[in-house]
């Protein structure tokens, strides 16, 4: 792989300062950074070429030669299982002429052949073959050097993997900083952790991909987006009722929430959570982490830049009962106003059938693109993207002001600066400081 | 699926039980392309069921591509009602103002089974527009299940949508198939 270049210009081409674009401290950012595809080409290099990316969970490639193609960043990539059990992120792109290697969406392989002129890699990345390589003279293939492209560093977390293209980036564990503390809350709380199940939907919106980010870090629109929903009784007619949580910034762009509900609301705990699940979290969180987990009914948590969590519980019907449900959501980027997004289902691996059918019922048809409420959060985010991106709008910023002047809360269990009101914009002005440094090349 | 739902006797084109089903179809498809939802909900048994697979690109010797249990839908008759009173709600977004559909059913082909259920192959292509926006087009195959209720009408009994795209090309998934 070729070096990073060691000093990247913080100018686009206009002469224009990217600092000028984000106000994080007045919460004034300019609607250029949705859709400029001057601001999305620096965005490949600085933001997609460098930072750490989901690319899957270890329950999807649990036997040796599992493998799931996988964008990492904005290029394909393999996520494999190698012979000797060892995970790998590979680029998805021959050696000799760049051809996809990998044409499924999951197989278990032995090797990937090159169908273009037969290059063959082991499913470690080792080129071991090419067809009529006695044409090659002594020095020309050197197989040695030319195994596909790997990811630059792999690692996970609760079975997370997450890769990077940057050698140069900070490890995983000191990149998530903070966030780590609650990836382990979320995902570690119950025996053996959580599983997919199946494979992502995967879907194409017309969206600029920061909308999506924007969005699983908002509670405010709840009431009016998803209004339909308190129309039908499933939702509180209340404007406050998904405020009455915390807010958490947990360092370098990673931000998170947690929804408390009522004191008085049993169910609405432990991320509501069946009583046997529940004694499993009890005997796996230690006491700060469980003071947290405990009164909390959903959780949504972003890992900068593009991965998200959402650990939601709602009806699925009409006078129905809430259930739980953990969902993982990923943007890949396909053009500055076109995203495709990706959602997996996962559920804790020791719950019972019946609740692993229902929490996954519940999701399909409250989240993903049927569901009665991701619907219309895509709908938002195509209609934003468009009235953004004229010649006049784009000389006018967006508003995400709210809790510009609040303070942070001192007496809560984890790490963070934490504001104790799940309506505010504080995470996102966290997430765009984070866009601003990584775009200036810090 | 595909065995199941072509078991027992072959119905030809020509008979009065295949212009029977294709009649249901076509007003179907104009109930579902003329927000006519109630007359829909009405066409389905009370124990309908109503899934459609995700699916995946595979090898043809690993089969069609549906892998695991991920799904777009996984429906019943309360929850398809609840998703059409959504639809009747003035802040169902994605809807409102509502798409304009087309929903093209063809290739139709009828098996009647031992138990009296008719197995209903068809394919679907459902153009969708929506305020200014271009096109969007779903294609799959639809597997039905009929079902003759005591009143003497067929009913869908069972739906299961076979997705024609891995990646769905649209904004979301707000139409009914």
């Amino acid at each position: 792989m070729s070096e990073n270049p060691t000093t990247l210009p913080t100018q686009l081409g206009g002469g224009e300062d990217l600092a000028a674009l984000v106000n994080v401290d007045d919460g004034l950012i300019s609607r250029r950074i949705f859709t400029d595809p001057a601001i999305f080409e620096l965005e490949k290099e600085r933001i997609f070429g460098r930072a750490w990316f989901f690319v899957g969970h270890e329950t999807e490639i649990p036997e040796p030669g599992d493998l799931v193609a996988r964008p990492v960043g904005m290029d394909p990539g393999i996520l494999v299982r190698d012979d000797e059990g060892e995970i790998r992120v590979l680029l998805n792109s021959c050696r000799h002429r760049g051809m996809r290697v990998c044409r499924t969406d999951r197989e278990n392989a032995r090797f990937l052949r090159c169908p273009y002129h037969g290059w063959v890699y082991k499913t470690s990345g080792e080129l071991v073959s090419a067809a009529a390589e006695s044409h090659y003279g002594p020095d020309e293939l050197r197989k040695e050097e030319f195994g596909l492209i790997q990811a630059a560093q792999v690692d996970q977390i609760q079975g997370l993997i997450f890769a990077t293209w940057d050698p140069e980036a900070p490890p995983l564990q000191e990149y998530l900083g903070d966030m780590a503390y609650y990836l382990d809350l979320v995902f570690g709380r119950t025996d053996g952790g959580l599983e997919v199940v199946g494979t992502p939907q995967v879907w194409e919106v017309d969206t600029a991909w920061k909308f999506g980010t924007d969005n699983y870090t908002d509670n405010y629109h709840v009431f009016s987006t998803h209004h339909s929903l308190v129309d039908l009784g499933m939702l509180p007619n209340d404007p406050d009722f998904a405020s009455h949580g915390h807010m958490i910034d947990a360092g370098n762009g990673h931000v998170l929430h947690f929804v408390q509900g009522p004191p008085d609301d049993e169910e609405f705990r432990a991320f509501g959570l069946p009583e046997e699940l529940r004694e499993q979290m009890r005997r796996n969180l230690p006491p700060d982490k469980l003071q947290i987990a405990e009164p909390s009914g959903i959780s949504v948590g972003t890992v900068w830049p593009t991965f998200h969590y959402m650990h939601l519980q709602s009806s699925d019907v009409i006078d129905g009962k809430q259930e739980p449900f953990m969902n993982l959501r990923m943007e890949e980027p396909i053009s500055p106003t076109r995203t495709r997004m990706w959602a997996w289902f996962m559920v804790d691996r020791t719950a019972s059938p019946e609740f692993k059918r229902r929490s996954q019922e519940c999701y399909v048809r409250t989240f993903g693109p049927a569901g009665l409420f991701d619907q219309d959060d895509m709908e938002n985010w195509e209609d934003c993207t468009r009235a953004n991106m004229g010649p006049a709008a784009r000389r006018y910023t967006l508003h995400h002001r709210m809790g510009v002047d609040r303070e942070p809360i001192s007496d809560w269990p984890g790490p963070g600066r934490v504001w104790a009101d799940s309506y505010g914009e504080m995470t996102q002005r966290a997430w765009y400081g984070q866009w601003l440094r990584q775009m200036q090349g810090e | 699926m595909t065995e199941s739902i072509d078991s027992g006797t072959r119905i030809k084109p020509g008979t009065d039980l295949y212009a029977e089903v294709s009649d249901l179809l076509l007003r179907e498809a104009d109930a579902l392309d003329n927000y006519r939802y109630d007359e829909w909900l009405g066409m389905l048994t009370e124990d309908v069921t109503y899934v459609m697979p995700v699916r995946t690109s595979q090898f043809l010797t690993d089969g069609k591509g549906f892998h695991g249990d991920a799904t777009f839908f996984s429906d019943d008759r309360e929850s398809l009602t609840t998703r059409v009173r959504r639809l009747e709600t003035e802040f169902a977004w994605a809807e409102t103002p509502p798409s304009r559909t087309r929903h093209f059913i063809s290739n139709v082909l009828v098996h009647e089974r031992e138990d009296g259920e008719l197995g209903v192959r068809s394919s679907f292509m459902i153009t969708r527009t929506r305020q200014d926006h271009g096109y969007q087009m779903f294609t799959g195959e639809r597997q039905d299940r009929l079902r003759r209720g005591e009143d003497g009408e067929l009913r869908f009994a069972g739906r299961v949508i076979l997705p024609d795209q891995t990646v769905i090309t649209a904004t979301n998934l707000s139409v009914l198939f």
